[in-house]
């Protein structure tokens, strides 16, 4: 459920959803039909909503909000880079305080390598974020999250706007995140592309299985 | 002509009225160009007449009273005027922040005025009208401004900066954290004006104290000395003020769960 100005409103209802370590699920539908609002729920950063979210056997309330979030992490769909160089985006995480006592910030040879895995590694660290193409930028965004490596990484239109290279760098990034034991959910409207083994459908408030793959 | 004590030349009923008019001059203009604004500057003028006599006698009155009480009266009296006219001037802040914005100019006034009129001019006793009543006017009048500008702005960053705050949420940042740069950026916004006051001071015009002292008989470097402690009094009311009444306002704008609450999710 949601609220917002307009008072609460319902806009998914009775979603029973679970996810394995190394699985990566798609979510299809409509525009419109909550696909956004699912992925914002199951990372804890949707005002008003009610349900009951666990991770690793823990219900989320074991977890402060910001610490379940650095685990069941959102990539949205503007991914809003901050001002500042490439370097600055992919440590940014580290200037958080839920990431300052946990693992060190990755040094330059480890970003410069993260790059790499993406097709980026004609961009210098200190390249201006500004001066990124659409495709380079969401491909630094989502090393920003991938870096942190969460539990579970939520994707929203992870390679809507992109072209069929940087599509395709994004969907290899994602595969390998998922070998090494990460959850993946992705919001996309694009054609099937081989990377996840299940794919739900949304309509209706209502999510259901659609043909496997 | 009349003389004050002091030297200061009087001003009676008969030269009031010979200022106002300069009024007519206006009203003429208004007239002319048809601005329309011959009612309004009608009101204002009587306004401006009433307020100030009006002022003047309570001011009579409270010195010669001589009450701690009474001046602390006043000051909460005028802090509560200033805190209402700060939430007037910032209207992108959410609902509800008269409270903090209470807090804050009487925090802010009061700390600022008796570290002045305390520490560097040692008014005895502590709380001389004469001296404490103007000396907050002016760390009011002149910081709430700056305060409203920094308000304002904050909220209307967090707005343009929504999808960075998600972003950065979705990382593990706190409400502090993912509205930090918009509180720099207002806090920044707010002292800017103060600055370039203080850089125009003495040059491009005489500040409003200075000139009330010397044209009330006082030594002009001796009344340079006082409008430079007022200067740097502002500026730190207002850097004060600014910060303290967007750290205690800005958290509105997220929810229990520290998520930031865009357009469509505000309750009204």
């Amino acid at each position: 459920m949601a609220e917002d100005d307009t008072g609460p409103h319902v806009v998914l209802d009775g979603i029973d959803f679970s996810l394995e370590a190394g699985e990566v699920v798609d979510v299809a539908g409509p525009s419109g039909v909550g696909k956004t609002t699912l992925l914002r729920a199951l990372a804890r950063l949707l005002p008003g909503a009610t349900g009951s979210l666990e991770l690793a056997g823990l219900p989320a309330e074991e977890y402060i909000p910001a610490e379940w979030r650095s685990r069941v992490t959102l990539l949205p769909q503007r991914f809003a880079l901050v001002p500042g160089t490439v370097r600055d985006n992919l440590l940014l995480p580290w200037r958080l305080k839920v990431r300052q006592e946990r693992t060190p910030p990755p040094d330059d040879s480890a970003l410069a390598g993260a790059l790499d895995s993406v097709g980026l590694a004609s961009i210098s660290l200190d390249r201006d974020v500004a001066r990124l193409s659409v495709g380079q930028g969401a491909r630094v965004a989502l090393l920003r999250v991938l870096l942190t490596g969460p539990d579970v990484l939520l994707l929203d239109e992870p390679d809507a706007n992109l072209d069929d290279v940087s599509a395709e760098m994004v969907a290899e990034a994602t595969r390998t995140f998922a070998q090494g034991g990460g959850g993946v959910v992705r919001v996309r409207h694009q054609r099937i592309d081989g990377v996840a083994a299940r794919r739900l459908h949304l309509a209706k408030g209502r999510l259901s299985e659609a043909s496997t793959p | 002509m009349n003389e004050l004590p002091g030297g200061v030349i009087e001003i009676g009923w008969p030269q009031l009225l010979m200022a106002t008019g300069f009024v007519l001059v206006v009203g003429a203009v208004s007239v002319r160009l048809a601005l329309g604004l011959e009612r309004d500057l009608a009101i204002a003028t009587v306004r401006t007449h009433l307020q100030l006599i009006a002022l003047g006698l309570v001011l009579r009155w409270v010195f010669g009273v001589e009450s701690a009480w009474l001046v602390i009266a006043i000051l909460v009296l005028m802090m509560a005027a200033a805190a209402q006219a700060v939430v007037r001037r910032a209207p992108e802040a959410p609902r509800g922040i008269l409270g903090s914005s209470m807090v804050t100019m009487l925090l802010t006034g009061f700390t600022v005025t008796f570290a002045v009129t305390g520490l560097i001019v040692q008014v005895q006793p502590w709380y001389e009208a004469r001296y404490v009543i103007p000396i907050a006017g002016m760390v009011l009048g002149n910081s709430m401004n700056g305060i409203a500008l920094a308000l304002e702005r904050t909220f209307a960053d967090m707005d343009s900066r929504s999808d960075e705050i998600l972003a950065l949420t979705a990382l593990g940042a706190t409400p502090w954290e993912a509205a930090g740069p918009s509180v720099r950026t207002a806090v920044r916004a707010g002292l800017i004006p103060t600055i370039n006051m203080m850089a125009a001071a003495g040059v491009v015009f005489i500040p409003g104290m200075m000139t009330g002292q010397v044209l009330a008989g006082a030594d002009p470097v001796a009344a340079s000395y006082y409008q430079i402690v007022v200067m740097l009094m502002v500026s730190a009311a207002t850097a004060i003020g600014s910060l303290l009444a967007v750290m205690l306002s800005f958290r509105r704008r997220f929810d229990a769960q520290g998520v930031y609450l865009e357009k469509g999710y505000r309750a009204g």
